[in-house]
């Protein structure tokens, strides 16, 4: 696999970005052509945005407050975390393909290709459920914006959040996924936990947690710098320079995965060996 | 029951006990979601009560989610589901078997694969966590006898969302909204009695509602014994409803089955 590696990284920047594009752009063509997919899975993405809004309505008709943060602060939290979940389905949901392209010996066929083989496997396939996520996430985070008060002069905060947030949870997604380069089974198991522990956890003010669930979300599988960070310091609950975090977690989790598919194509023997 | 359908099951229940590490994953799935829930929870009642629960039936409320939960997720809803994705679908309709009884039997047998964990997992969170006892020893009885629906119900809904893989092209995305429509409607995400009447009314319409609610308001002892009954009665109703209803989707789906183009 050498030989390979070594062709790829004479890839420009420009080739590969282009191609993943391309993919990108191809599969967008073919999903339009099937419009009861397209439907019943948006309509799948929308529905946890639908009860998460029916969660906190709930929640918050009983209660004031949880950690002195408000109904529309909340909303904020679930937005931006279903914002990055829904960037992650759009962008690079193929990244879930790796293990049975493992197992099935298909990444041969991506090897040898003049382009890296994350992106390929990561254009591979388009979420469809990621139309809903995004449109309602984004719904719930602005009426929650403006709702808690954020002024205009946010935004740009807001843009480096979203961005950031998406960077973070694709690039944590896809190396989750690339341990089943060494695993071998067709479930990403470890990816399903991650987005298992954000649901549970994430959507909820830090500090209802102990000490070690804030610690291991900030430092450790930098989770909580999707969602919980921006937001809180966007509603005042955290220091500004907090912020700085974010960006810097985006970044090293896509070095993170990048290494970990790296690592993961150099354990890669293919199928039946 | 016929011999074939316990083949299936008993072939379902070696092939997941043979995946060691699934059974640690629906128990640690499960296991995060009590933690986070207790955490919340205990944040929010205090010493106090909400919805009609203290902590100590709070607590109880949420192991027996943990339990209905750690069952449910331990079907192999996925393997339903590729078999639609795949076309191998099209294999079995040339079978002498019932596709829908096949996969039931294989389903309950992986359920069953789980129990082990999941009572191992319970009787942990219990000497941990102390929580509130059963209302009175019929109650704990019919609690248990309520749990068994389980079984069906966790198949039935499953059923009805890998049928969507006919005219998808993934389960993922579906996956994820069963699970929230579960987790919301059973009261796992929030108590159902803290939910306004008109919503109350709906989540009480739907089957996902006894995944929690019902088994733990038998537990508590928020029904008496002859409303007990009737939800039980209504598990049963659901059980066999949910089966009748992916029937006829069934019908319908399985005309868009192509092999190959042909």
């Amino acid at each position: 696999m050498a030989d390979a590696l070594s062709i790829k990284r004479s890839v420009p920047v420009r080739h590969a970005s282009g191609i993943y594009w391309r993919a990108l752009a191809a599969h967008i063509r073919s999903v339009i052509e099937y419009p009861a997919d397209l439907w019943i899975m948006a309509s799948a993405g929308a529905v946890w945005n639908v009860l998460q809004f029916a969660f906190l309505a709930v929640l918050f008709a009983n209660i004031p407050n949880i950690e002195g943060w408000g109904f529309h602060e909340m909303l904020m939290l679930s937005g931006l975390l279903s914002v990055a979940g829904g960037a992650n389905a759009l962008c690079f949901d193929g990244a879930w393909n790796t293990g049975s392209m493992v197992i099935k010996g298909d990444i041969d066929y991506r090897i040898t290709r003049p382009a890296p083989v994350i992106l390929q496997v990561g254009s591979s396939h388009i979420g469809l459920q990621s139309f809903g996520e995004l449109a309602l996430g984004f719904a719930m985070l602005v009426y929650g914006w403006i709702g808690a008060g954020v002024g205009m002069a946010w935004i740009p905060v807001g843009a480096l959040a979203i961005v950031s947030a998406a960077l973070i949870q694709t690039a944590l997604v896809t190396a989750l996924c690339a341990v089943n380069f060494w695993i071998k089974s067709p479930m990403s198991i470890f990816a399903f936990l991650l987005i298992q522990l954000q649901g549970g956890a994430m959507k909820l003010p830090l500090g209802v947690f102990p000490a070690a669930v804030r610690i291991v979300s900030l430092f450790i599988v930098p989770v909580a710098f999707i969602n919980v960070v921006p937001v809180a310091v966007l509603t005042g609950h955290m220091n500004a320079w907090w912020l700085v975090g974010t960006p810097v977690a985006a970044v090293a989790a896509v070095a993170l995965a990048a290494g970990v598919y790296r690592l993961g194509l150099r354990a890669y023997d293919s199928a039946g060996h | 029951m016929a011999s074939i359908d316990i083949a299936l099951a008993t072939i379902a229940f070696k092939r997941k006990i043979a995946y060691k590490t699934t059974w640690l994953f629906s128990v640690l799935f499960g296991g995060w979601a009590l933690l986070a829930g207790l955490a919340v929870w205990n944040h929010l009642i205090g010493d106090g009560e909400i919805g009609g629960y203290d902590w100590e039936a709070m607590k109880a409320y949420l192991v027996i989610g943990f339990l209905t939960t750690t069952l449910a997720w331990a079907g192999a809803e996925w393997d339903m589901a590729n078999r639609i994705l795949d076309g191998l679908v099209a294999i079995d309709l040339t079978k002498p078997v019932d596709f829908q009884r096949a996969r039931a039997a294989e389903y309950i047998g992986g359920m069953t694969a789980s129990v082990p964990a999941a009572i191992l997992g319970t009787v942990i969170a219990v000497l941990v966590f102390r929580p509130a006892g059963p209302a009175s020893p019929l109650a704990a009885a019919l609690t248990v006898f309520s749990l068994l629906f389980i079984f069906p119900l966790a198949f039935g809904i499953s059923y009805l969302a890998i049928l969507c893989c006919f005219v998808t092209q993934r389960f993922l995305g579906i996956q994820w909204a069963k699970d929230s429509l579960v987790a919301f409607f059973s009261g796992m995400m929030i108590p159902i009695a803290l939910m306004p009447g008109w919503l109350q009314g709906l989540a009480w319409a739907m089957p996902f509602v006894h995944f929690t609610t019902t088994p733990a308001s038998i537990y508590l002892g928020r029904v008496d014994t002859a409303g007990a009954l009737g939800l039980i009665a209504v598990e049963a109703a659901w059980a066999v409803g949910l089966l009748v209803i992916a029937r006829l989707i069934w019908r319908q789906l399985v005309k868009k089955v192509t092999v190959h183009g042909g």
